[in-house]
C-alpha cells in the first residue's frame, strides 16, 4: 500500500513535469484524452512504444541532451530514439545497480559477455543491445567477450572459465543470443570446464525463441543439462525505460516490479483488466525524465497474476506471453 | 538458368506466347465466363468474399456491356506479351490486372503476391483446369511467384511489350529501374489518396433504412481492406450546410458497425493508436479527437493544405473536415489524389470542379460503396487502349 501512494504521487509529478516540458506529449494529452487532473494510476495517460520511432519526443533542450538510445528497430527499419540527459543516464545507472544487486550482491565477479566486444565509435549513440551491455557492464570485472570475429572464441573462453570458474562468475548476454551461442553452439569437447558457478542474466525478448519455440522453461531445462548453468536470471525491460527492469522471480517464474516501476494490463479497448487476464502491457517507471517514457503501451501481451508464491511473496506480479498477434494488413498501399 | 529455380509457376512454365489477339474476344470473354461460373461453385466461397467479387465481375454480360464502351472505329490488336508485378497485400489484384490483359488481347506473365493467400491457389487452379483445351489462351497465361528475383524481373523487362506496375512509389521506381525494349510501354498504378464528399444536410433526410445502407457501403469501402486500399477515403468532407447531430450519427452508427462486423487485431489496435499520437503530437491542424473503442478514430481538422495527403489512416482512422464551397479545396488537390466517393453532392459539381480548376488529380468519381469497383478506367488510365494498338488504314 505505502508503495501504491509514493508511487502515485512521484507518477503524477512527473506526467505534470512532462505535460509542462514535451510539447508533443502536450499536444498528446490534450487532444487524445480528457486534460482533467490525473489522480488514479490508471489515467496516467501512455505512450505507445512505437512513437519513439516515429517522432522526437523529449522534455529537455536539445542542448541538454547527453547521449541518444537507440533501439534496434528491425520491424519497420526506423529505430527507436531515447534522448537522455546527465541526471537522467545517471539515474538509470543507480536504480539498475539497486536492482541488479538485489540478485547478484554488490560484489563485483568476473563477467564472461555472450557478445562480441565492439569498438563503440560515437559514444553518445548507441543500439539497446549495446546500451545493455554497458549498463551491466559495472557488475563485473575481468571481462572477456565469448565470440571474437563471428565465431566462438575457445581459447579465450578456457582462459576464462579456467581462471575463474571454481568461484561464482557472471554470465551477461541477449536471449537469443545466449541461445545461439551457449545453448547451440559451444562444443563441449571443447570446453575445460563447466558453467555451473556462473550466474547467467539474459534480457531483451523472446521474439526470436518465440518464432522456433523455445519456452523459458525449456530454455532453462537446456542451459542446465548440457552447461550446469542454474543460476539463470531472465530480465524483462523497454528500452524507454532503461533501469527500472523486471526480474523474474525464482520461484514462480514472474517478473516483479520494483519500487521505481508499476504495471498495468489493459484489453482492446485500453480499459484496465483484473488479475489472471491477457491484455496489452503498460509500463510506467519514475526514471525517464529527459523523455516522456515514465508510462508506455508496448507491443507485448501479458498477465497479471496473483499466487501465493513464497520466494517473491509479492503481490503484484506478471507473465510476458510476446508480442501481439501479428496481422497482414489488406489493402494495395504499401507505405 | 539457375534463377529459375526461385520460380514458382503457379500456372504456365517458362515458355512464353507472345501472339497478340483482338480486344474483347469472344473466346476470352467465354473462358473469363466458366472462370466466373467454376469460382462461384468454390465450396467455401463464403469465406472469400473477394473471390465472389471477382466471379460476379468475370460474368460474360459484365463484359459484353463494357465491350459497348469501345466503338473503335479502326482495327485493335494486343501489343503482345505484359508482365505484371501486383500488389503485395491483395490476393484478388493480379486476377483483376490479368484480365486486364486478355481482355485487351494480351499473353500475360503476372507475379503474383509471394505471401500464402488460398485465394491464389483457388484461383489459379481454375484457370490451370480451363487451359487444358483452350487453343487461344495455350502458354499466354503464366503466375509465378518469387521474391526478391531480380533477374527474372530483368528478363521478363528487357523481353515483354508493357509492364503493368502496381506498388508503392518504392517498388515502381525499383521496378523501373530494369529497362524495357524501346518500343514497350509502362502502366503503373502507384500508391495514391482518396477522400469523401458528403452533404450532411443530405444526409439527414435518409429514412433509417437508407441511412443504415450507407453506412453498411461506406464500410465496405474502407473497413473490409483495413482503409488500405488507394480508393479506400481517408478524409471526410462535410459539404455544404452542417448538420451536426447528422454527422454524429453517422459516426456512432458506423461504430456499430464496425462493432458487429469487424475484427481488429492487437497489433493493429497498437500500430493505429500510434498513429493517432503521432499525428496528435505532429498535426498543426487538429480541431479535436474523439476514439470509439479503438475501433474507429476521428480526427476533426480545422483547416486542409497541401500536405494534406499525407495524413492517412489504416484499419479506421478518419480525418474529417467541414468545408462551404468546394472550390476551397483546389489548392490541395494534388496527381496523388484518384477516387471521390460522394453522398448527397452532384457528381457534375464534382466533375466541374476537376475540370474548372484544371486539377492534376481525382480519376474517380463514385458513389460510396463503390471505391473498390474495379473498371477498365483505372487511375485515369483507359486499360483497353492502352494496352493495345490501333491500326490506321486509309
Amino acid at each position: 500500500m505505502e508503495k501504491n501512494k509514493h508511487f502515485l504521487q512521484k507518477i503524477t509529478q512527473l506526467n505534470n513535469y512532462h505535460y509542462q516540458n514535451s510539447i508533443q506529449y502536450k499536444k498528446i494529452v490534450d487532444l487524445v484524452y480528457s486534460s482533467k487532473k490525473k489522480i488514479k494510476l490508471d489515467e496516467i495517460p501512455f505512450i505507445p512504444a512505437k512513437l519513439f520511432k516515429e517522432i522526437d519526443l523529449k522534455s529537455i533542450p536539445s542542448k541538454k541532451v547527453f547521449k541518444v538510445l537507440n533501439s534496434s528497430g528491425t520491424s519497420s527499419g526506423k529505430p527507436a530514439k531515447i534522448y537522455l540527459d546527465k541526471e537522467n543516464a545517471r539515474k538509470q545507472t543507480i536504480v539498475l545497480n539497486e536492482i541488479v544487486s538485489k540478485i547478484i550482491g554488490k560484489k563485483r565477479m568476473p563477467m564472461l559477455i555472450i557478445d562480441e566486444k565492439k569498438n563503440i565509435n560515437n559514444p553518445n549513440k548507441f543500439d539497446a543491445k549495446t546500451a545493455a551491455i554497458i549498463g551491466f557492464y559495472m557488475f563485473g570485472n575481468n571481462h572477456e567477450y565469448l565470440i571474437k570475429n563471428g565465431s566462438i572464441d575457445y581459447k579465450s573462453l578456457n582462459k576464462f572459465l579456467e581462471k575463474y570458474s571454481s568461484k561464482k562468475f557472471l554470465i551477461f548476454g541477449f536471449t537469443s543470443l545466449v541461445f545461439e551461442n551457449l545453448i547451440k553452439k559451444v562444443e563441449l569437447k571443447k570446453l575445460k570446464h563447466n558453467f555451473a558457478n556462473g550466474i547467467l542474466i539474459h534480457g531483451g525478448g523472446w521474439k526470436k525463441m518465440e518464432e522456433i519455440k523455445i519456452s523459458n522453461k525449456v530454455y532453462k531445462e537446456r542451459l542446465k543439462q548440457k552447461l550446469k548453468l542454474i543460476n539463470v536470471y531472465n530480465y524483462y525491460g523497454l528500452i524507454e525505460q532503461t533501469g527500472s527492469i523486471f526480474f523474474e522471480c525464482k520461484g514462480c517464474g514472474c517478473f516483479t516490479p520494483s519500487k521505481y516501476s508499476e504495471i498495468l494490463i489493459r484489453d482492446k479497448d485500453f480499459k484496465t483488466i483484473p488479475n489472471n487476464q491477457k491484455g496489452f502491457i503498460q509500463l510506467l517507471s519514475i526514471l525517464p525524465k529527459s523523455y516522456p517514457g515514465h508510462s508506455i503501451l508496448t507491443e507485448d501481451i501479458g498477465e497479471i497474476v496473483s499466487n501465493n508464491c513464497k520466494v517473491c511473496k509479492t503481490n503484484k506480479k506478471f507473465k510476458v506471453y510476446g508480442r501481439a498477434e501479428q496481422s497482414e494488413i489488406r489493402g494495395c498501399s504499401d507505405v | 538458368m539457375t534463377f529459375e529455380k526461385e520460380i514458382k509457376y503457379l500456372v504456365g512454365g517458362p515458355k512464353f506466347n507472345f501472339e497478340p489477339f483482338e480486344p474483347f474476344n469472344n473466346d476470352v470473354i467465354k473462358f473469363l465466363n466458366s472462370f466466373s461460373k467454376e469460382l462461384a461453385n468454390v465450396e467455401n466461397l463464403k469465406d472469400y468474399p473477394d473471390l465472389k467479387s471477382l466471379s460476379f465481375w468475370c460474368r460474360k454480360n459484365n463484359f459484353l456491356n463494357m465491350k459497348k464502351n469501345y466503338n473503335f472505329s479502326y482495327a485493335r490488336l494486343g501489343v503482345g506479351l505484359i508482365f505484371h508485378i501486383t500488389p503485395a497485400n491483395i490476393p484478388t489484384n493480379f486476377a483483376y490486372s490479368l484480365i486486364f490483359g486478355l481482355l485487351s488481347g494480351n499473353a500475360n506473365v503476372v507475379k503474383a503476391p509471394s505471401k500464402n493467400f488460398e485465394q491464389i491457389n483457388i484461383i489459379c487452379r481454375i484457370i490451370k483446369k480451363l487451359l487444358k483445351n483452350n487453343t487461344l489462351l495455350k502458354d499466354k497465361i503464366t503466375v509465378v511467384k518469387y521474391k526478391n528475383n531480380q533477374n527474372f524481373t530483368k528478363k521478363l523487362s528487357s523481353i515483354c511489350n508493357a509492364r503493368v506496375i502496381w506498388g508503392g512509389d518504392k517498388t515502381i521506381n525499383d521496378i523501373r529501374s530494369y529497362r524495357i525494349n524501346e518500343r514497350a510501354l509502362d502502366i503503373t498504378f502507384a500508391d495514391r489518396y482518396s477522400f469523401c464528399l458528403i452533404s450532411s444536410a443530405k444526409l439527414k433526410k435518409l429514412k433509417e433504412l437508407e441511412f443504415n445502407n450507407l453506412i453498411k457501403k461506406f464500410y465496405n469501402d474502407t473497413y473490409l481492406v483495413d482503409q488500405n486500399a488507394c480508393s479506400s477515403p481517408h478524409l471526410i468532407v462535410w459539404l455544404g450546410d452542417q448538420c451536426e447531430k447528422t454527422k454524429n450519427k453517422f459516426w456512432l452508427k458506423l461504430h456499430q458497425t464496425i462493432k458487429n462486423n469487424y475484427n481488429l487485431t492487437e497489433s493493429a489496435i497498437i500500430e493505429k493508436y500510434s498513429d493517432l499520437c503521432k499525428y496528435a503530437a505532429s498535426l498543426r491542424n487538429i480541431k479535436s479527437i474523439k476514439n470509439f473503442n479503438n475501433l474507429l478514430y476521428k480526427i476533426k481538422l480545422n483547416s486542409v493544405d497541401d500536405k494534406n495527403h499525407l495524413n492517412r489512416g489504416k484499419w479506421g482512422l478518419f480525418f474529417e473536415y467541414d468545408l462551404k464551397d468546394l472550390n476551397k479545396l483546389k489548392t490541395i488537390v494534388n496527381n496523388k489524389y484518384q477516387t471521390v466517393t460522394y453522398f448527397g453532392v452532384d457528381k457534375s459539381i464534382i466533375k466541374k470542379f476537376v475540370i474548372d480548376n484544371k486539377l492534376k488529380g481525382i480519376d474517380r468519381i463514385v458513389p460510396i460503396g463503390q471505391s473498390l469497383d474495379i473498371t477498365l478506367l483505372w487511375d485515369g488510365v483507359d486499360v483497353i487502349s492502352s494496352l493495345s494498338r490501333g491500326l490506321k488504314i486509309q
